[in-house]
């Protein structure tokens, strides 16, 4: 075994324990956290497979963005995990049914038969100077420019529906706002008056200050 | 290409060992006598007011949102800045026609008060 094969094995060790972590530990921010792990470990594969720029960037965006925003929602929303739990014998079965149908599906376009050194041949090996980066960027923005305009479409359709699902106008009476230009534009004598009076004679409070102490 | 990730292997574990080496030492050396007041609570001295869960603005859920996808197209600019040189026009219209599509939902986001705060 090689020097690279036990950093491969280790690390896909360690993204399959907490994969396996984060799907059974109770507590969903623990969750979130065994997530982070699995992506960092990923990560770690993804660049043992020389892939190192999107290992970077799963790690920048998913560990960094992503699950930050997870955690986030997880620590602060009100979660009632007893009633999470309710029901759970009773949607098993369709639970079991679902889990090992997707299985399925994922045996049949990522198992033995379309893997392996005999179906893909030994993968090419990049010598020090090589750069990922470079290969994607040539290949995504010119061969696979159709892919690229569909990832900012749906981008696009990203911010619409987060704002169309969260955007809340508050009633006008709530809301405080500062009107800068005002602010800027107001001069003293809009806000001091210099007001004439007759002196006010008030009555003498002797007795009262004693009451109080 | 590998080798020049090595330092950053070796980064990795030594960074690994300083959070985890305290850790264990503290469970290993220090010592552990757990009693019902110390496991207890403790909130400036009263009992916690309420769980510490709540239901909060859906606007900072929001912010981190639109935060990401934005943070996304970042991701895309990166390998397209390297290899601007050799895709020539053709390149630099796919950035623009992709940049010039999130710039309509940045001016939607914009228009709409979504990156106001009331």
């Amino acid at each position: 075994m090689t020097f690279e094969q036990l950093i491969f094995y280790i690390l896909a060790a360690i993204a399959v324990i907490s994969s396996l972590m984060m799907i059974s530990v109770n507590n969903p921010v623990k969750a979130a956290l065994w997530l982070v792990l699995a992506f960092i470990a990923t990560a770690g594969v993804w660049i043992t497979a020389q892939a190192e720029f999107l290992g970077i960037v799963l790690i920048l965006v998913y560990a960094g963005a992503v699950m930050v925003l997870f955690l986030f929602v997880v620590m602060m929303l009100d979660i009632n995990l007893v009633k999470l739990k309710e029901g759970f014998i009773r949607y098993l079965p369709i639970g079991v049914l679902a889990a090992l149908g997707i299985f399925a599906l994922m045996y049949m376009v990522l198992g033995p038969n379309n893997f392996g050194m005999d179906v893909t041949g030994e993968p090419v090996r990049f010598d020090a100077n090589h750069s990922n980066t470079t290969m994607i960027g040539l290949a995504l923005y010119t061969v696979h420019v159709y892919a690229f305009i569909l990832a900012a479409v749906l981008l696009l359709v990203g911010i619409v529906a987060a704002i169309a699902l969260t955007i809340r106008r508050r009633p006008p009476h709530e809301v405080k706002y500062q009107n800068i230009d005002k602010q800027v534009k107001t001069q003293a004598r809009d806000r001091f008056e210099m007001i004439k009076m007759q002196p006010v004679k008030e009555k003498p409070v002797e007795n009262k200050k004693e009451e109080d102490e | 290409m590998l080798e020049n990730y090595l330092p950053i292997l070796v980064f990795v574990v030594l960074g690994v060992l300083f959070g985890v080496g305290p850790l264990l030492m503290s469970f290993v050396l220090a010592p552990n006598k757990p009693d019902a007041e110390k496991n207890s609570p403790y909130e400036c001295g009263f009992e916690p007011f309420e769980d510490s869960r709540m239901k909060f603005d859906v606007r900072f859920y929001l912010v981190a949102i639109l935060f990401i996808i934005f943070d996304l197209e970042i991701a895309f600019l990166f390998p397209w800045a390297i290899v601007l040189d050799e895709i020539g026009l053709f390149g630099l219209l796919s950035m623009a026609v992709f940049l010039s599509l999130l710039v309509v939902g940045f001016i939607y986001e914009w228009r709409k008060g979504a990156l106001e705060w009331e």
